[in-house]
């Protein structure tokens, strides 16, 4: 589903990346992990077509990711969700828009919007606080407020960058357990962390990115 | 299809409203200098509108009078003057009734008067134009094919008040042309710098969209919508503030001294509304366009 073929990344003539290979496959739940400045996140960005390879190629479902045409971007990041370390959640909408913007952005209206935010806010438990604006939430709720924005399009793969980076242990295991149950209902999900705790927690494949 | 793009529309004109509410001071401010520019562009077309208008009418309501020489038969002047196209009306003053005339037109100088003899004023006709033939060629004509009539003395009209309201007329419209100009000019600067500011608050949130799948059309269009109904409804501000100050002007009689120099203020009419209406709208459009360059 995933590739990463002989994957360089310089900012500046300084590698940021080195020659990284991998692959993953539909369903699979896999922890990239590494010290800070590792490319971590650089290698997720790669995959929503955020930043290029400057050498390699980044694959998914088939297609080199550096080709793709400017236009088509946006329908390849309605196929992956991103949850953000510092969440990114609009402070001028409530819970429920933000959620709804997930599916706003990919042209679905009306009643499909009600039904599908209302189940994704019910599984994250949230659902009682849908009228509450992000800023009056705890760490972790705007964070499964993230994820329930990631997951509401149903998208095929699952992008986690340090999503547990701003939270306290007992929150994080919260956000790894949900995020795991969107695993075992057939969603991909690759999450960068450099916390062996999480990596613990989630008992899944690791990718060192140090060793590439 | 056509369902798909009303409910497309419907949706972007929804989070353009929103957009307006979830920074709803950000866009009063807006709203209020963009109100402000409109308000000066529809102020100074009042303006132009009645000098240009008062204008027109000096320009168009003149009169000619021919003096005749003394015995001179003033029928068959009039006969004559009538059968021109273009005369309105020609009306013919003997030395009795020239003396009437002075005295209805200088009531204050009755004692002056009194002791003029009538028979020593001048018999004359008064000539009124239609307005439609009024031109500076016609009446040159006019006074040529007059001045050359068998007993007329002299033939009287403003030659050069007329000579130079037609020129300053021109002035008007081109100087009026190079001020509205600049001003709609202005009115999109003022507009640009106006959704700028709400718009540069929005980069956090582009940046956001575009990250979850927002196509470029989603981001900008409720942007669009949004300036559009910033210019609109701000220049729906400034027409009723300019409507109800010139409403209270003609209430209070502020107009009455006005009415000493036979000069009536009119309101724009609604072609004139509609220019500054298209404007808005042009400004709106551009504003935007402008401000979210650099975002796409």
């Amino acid at each position: 589903m995933i590739e990463f073929s002989h994957v360089f990344k310089s900012y500046d003539k300084n590698y940021v990346l080195r020659d990284l290979n991998f692959t993953v496959n539909k369903g699979e739940f896999i922890f990239i992990t590494g010290p800070s400045g590792a490319g971590k996140t650089t290698t997720l960005k790669m995959l929503i077509a955020l930043e290029n390879p400057t050498h390699g190629a980044v694959k998914f479902l088939g297609t080199e990711l550096q080709d793709l045409k400017p236009r088509d971007i946006p329908f390849l990041r309605r196929k992956i969700g991103f949850v953000f370390q510092d969440f990114k959640l609009l402070p001028n909408r409530t819970v429920f828009q933000n959620v709804a913007l997930g599916l706003e952005v990919s042209g679905i209206f009306g009643n499909i919007i009600i039904k599908n935010v209302s189940e994704i806010l019910k599984a994250v438990e949230l659902y009682k606080k849908k009228d509450e604006f992000p800023l009056s939430l705890s760490g972790g709720e705007q964070q499964r407020v993230a994820i329930a924005r990631a997951l509401v399009q149903n998208p095929q793969v699952l992008l986690a960058d340090e999503p547990t980076g701003n939270l306290d242990e007992e929150t994080s295991k919260i956000i790894i357990d949900i995020i795991k149950s969107f695993n075992n209902k057939g969603t991909t999900v690759i999450l960068a962390t450099h916390n062996k705790n999480l990596i613990n927690m989630g008992r899944a494949r690791v990718i060192d990115i140090t060793k590439s | 299809m056509i369902s798909q793009r009303v409910n497309y529309f419907i949706n972007y004109f929804k989070i353009a409203v929103l957009n307006i509410k979830s920074n709803i001071s950000g866009n009063v401010f807006a709203f209020l200098i963009m109100s402000f520019s409109f308000f000066i562009m529809l102020f100074f077309l009042l303006c132009y509108i009645n000098i240009y208008n008062y204008m027109e009418t000096l320009q168009k309501n003149n009169v000619m009078i021919v003096f005749l020489k003394n015995k001179a038969k003033g029928r068959t002047a009039v006969n004559f003057i009538n059968g021109i196209e273009g005369v309105k009306s020609a009306q013919y003053y003997s030395n009795k009734s020239s003396m009437k005339f002075l005295e209805k037109k200088v009531k204050n100088l009755k004692s002056i008067l009194k002791n003029i003899d009538p028979r020593n004023l001048p018999a004359f006709i008064k000539i009124n134009f239609k307005k439609s033939a009024v031109s500076n060629i016609f009446l040159s004509n006019i006074y040529l094919r007059i001045k050359s009539l068998k007993g007329v003395k002299l033939v009287y009209y403003n030659k050069m008040l007329r000579y130079k309201i037609v020129r300053f007329m021109f002035f008007t419209k081109v100087i009026g042309l190079v001020l509205f100009l600049f001003l709609f000019i202005l009115s999109i600067s003022i507009s640009y710098s106006a959704i700028k500011l709400v718009i540069l608050r929005k980069q956090n949130e582009i940046e956001i969209l575009r990250l979850i799948g927002a196509t470029n059309n989603y981001i900008r269009i409720p942007m669009f919508i949004e300036g559009e109904i910033g210019t609109i409804l701000s220049f729906f501000i400034s027409i009723s503030l300019l409507f109800a100050i010139y409403e209270i002007f003609i209430f209070y009689r502020f107009d009455s001294f006005l009415e000493f120099f036979h000069i009536k203020i009119i309101f724009l009419n609604p072609p004139q509304i509609a220019l500054v209406f298209l404007i808005a709208v042009i400004s709106g459009i551009a504003g935007t366009y402008l401000s979210s360059k650099k975002f796409f």
